[in-house]
């Protein structure tokens, strides 16, 4: 049953080319369930396009992608139930301005898991709770400011009850001021032990909250280590170059 | 005739009038969404047949096609009734405009609303139903009501293929009464009178669309 999933992502050799353009090159990454990773790298590593690949919003030419075991082939028909498992957040929220907060929270639970409306409406009430904006339930995206529609858009996610989160640069688009809201509402989640891949270039919330952190550049993944031996002791170059550079 | 006579002679023709721009709708409505959607989604080769569809609809002049229609075809075993040829030929005319409206309003939607959508683990036809579509008809809404009354004042040249639509009327009247000048400003009246409480509502649907727009902008 995809139902009962594990949250564990397989990558083997994956390859993906953009016309000309290599992106991504035999990338192997596996995230044990409850794991929480972070991808950071700078712009153009590949970091979006890898974990875009893993719902398969982006296809991959070569190597395989699973989640739970079950493989997500590119093209394939049966992607839906298995992206019911899967939570993604996006850089630019991608709430759907036309309902409610409610309304795209339960959405996907209603004709997706063709559960009852007020079931759903339970859950969804729920999740907004725990990202700490239930009062903000009936407006519609556009009344709230970024960091409420980033929570949004975490909730909403989190109401198909997913075995994995992605978050896809999460903070990249908002204000300051609005950032740790959406940071601290991304820890509170961790405790939880849910498997995440967050790509993001949020230092602090990636020594607080990884399991591990995987550094990407020229679509390749270059290095991989705890936070403690990522920061103070990184061995490749390239990594020491770019902490240098976002760690002033 | 007094000009309120000659109006009311020439509203004699306002329900084939009204009938033609009916059941055009039921062609145009369908036609415009169908085309539309699939020159949206349709790769490669299909998607060419679709545009050559939409394009013969869309480039051939209405008189043309309604001659070809009502004329020539009944040569080739095919007879249709003139009620039928008008409305199927407006409407699929219009439907024509109508698809481009859609499939552009379509394109017009950030891509991230679909991906959102997949990344729930919706199908993409719902996605189109319950996402796409419902924000892309908000920005339909003008060019609708723009084509709507196209196709009303296009009901004019079914007059030629024997249907006695208003146009119809006001030529018979003109022959009885030699009196061009009064019964054609006549029949300019008549159709301003019809169109213009559309362009009204038009207006109105336009404005209710922008505010819910507006309501949901606001902090």
């Amino acid at each position: 049953m995809i139902e009962n999933l594990t949250g564990t992502v397989e990558i083997t050799d994956l390859d993906k080319w953009y016309g000309d353009f290599h992106a991504l090159r035999r990338i192997s990454l596996s995230v044990a369930d409850g794991e929480r990773i972070v991808i950071c790298g700078p712009s153009g590593s590949g970091k979006s396009t890898l974990i875009r690949c893993v719902n398969q919003l982006e296809t991959h030419q070569k190597g395989k992608v699973s989640v739970g075991g079950l493989e997500l082939k590119p093209g394939a028909g049966n992607l839906a139930p298995i992206r019911r498992q899967i939570g993604m957040v996006f850089q630019q929220f991608n709430l759907f301005p036309h309902l409610s907060v409610l309304g795209n929270c339960t959405l996907a639970l209603t004709r997706a898991k063709k559960m009852p409306r007020t079931e759903a409406e339970a859950l969804a009430m729920e999740n907004l709770e725990k990202v700490r904006i239930p009062d903000q339930a009936r407006k519609y995206p556009a009344q709230l400011s970024g960091g409420q529609q980033q929570r949004v858009a975490i909730a909403r996610a989190l109401c198909m009850q997913p075995k994995v989160m992605l978050f896809d640069e999460p903070t990249s688009a908002l204000d300051p001021e609005m950032i740790k809201e959406v940071l601290d509402v991304m820890s509170a989640l961790a405790k939880d032990g849910m498997t995440m891949i967050c790509v993001t270039h949020e230092m602090g919330f990636a020594r607080e909250v990884a399991d591990r952190i995987v550094f990407m550049d020229e679509g390749m993944v270059i290095e991989e280590a705890t936070p403690d031996v990522f920061f103070s002791n990184p061995r490749n170059d390239r990594t020491k170059k770019f902490l240098s550079q976002i760690l002033h | 005739m007094s000009l309120l006579e000659i109006i009311a002679g020439i509203f004699e023709g306002f329900r084939v009038t009204a009938t033609v721009t009916a059941l055009g709708l039921l062609y145009a409505i369908p036609f415009a969404f169908v085309a539309g959607v699939l020159q949206h989604f349709l790769p490669g080769v299909r998607r060419v047949l679709v545009t050559t569809v939409i394009e013969f609809w869309r480039s051939s002049p209405v008189i043309v096609l309604l001659f070809v229609f009502y004329y020539s075809l009944p040569a080739f075993g095919v007879r249709m009734s003139a009620m039928t040829v008008a409305s199927l030929v407006l409407g699929l005319n219009i439907g024509g405009y109508g698809s481009q409206a859609v499939r552009a309003a379509l394109q017009a939607l950030p891509h991230g609303q679909v991906e959102a959508g997949l990344a729930l683990g919706l199908q993409r036809w719902t996605i189109l139903l319950l996402i796409e579509l419902p924000q892309a008809l908000r920005s339909m809404v003008p060019t609708f009501m723009n084509q709507l009354i196209q196709l009303i004042k296009g009901t004019a040249l079914v007059s030629l293929i024997t249907l006695t639509d208003m146009t119809y009327r006001a030529k018979e009247l003109a022959q009885v009464e030699y009196n061009p000048v009064g019964i054609y400003s006549g029949l300019l009246i008549a159709y301003l009178i019809i169109c213009y409480p559309v362009t009204v509502l038009g207006r109105s649907i336009e404005q209710r669309a922008s505010y819910a727009e507006s309501k949901h902008r606001e902090f």
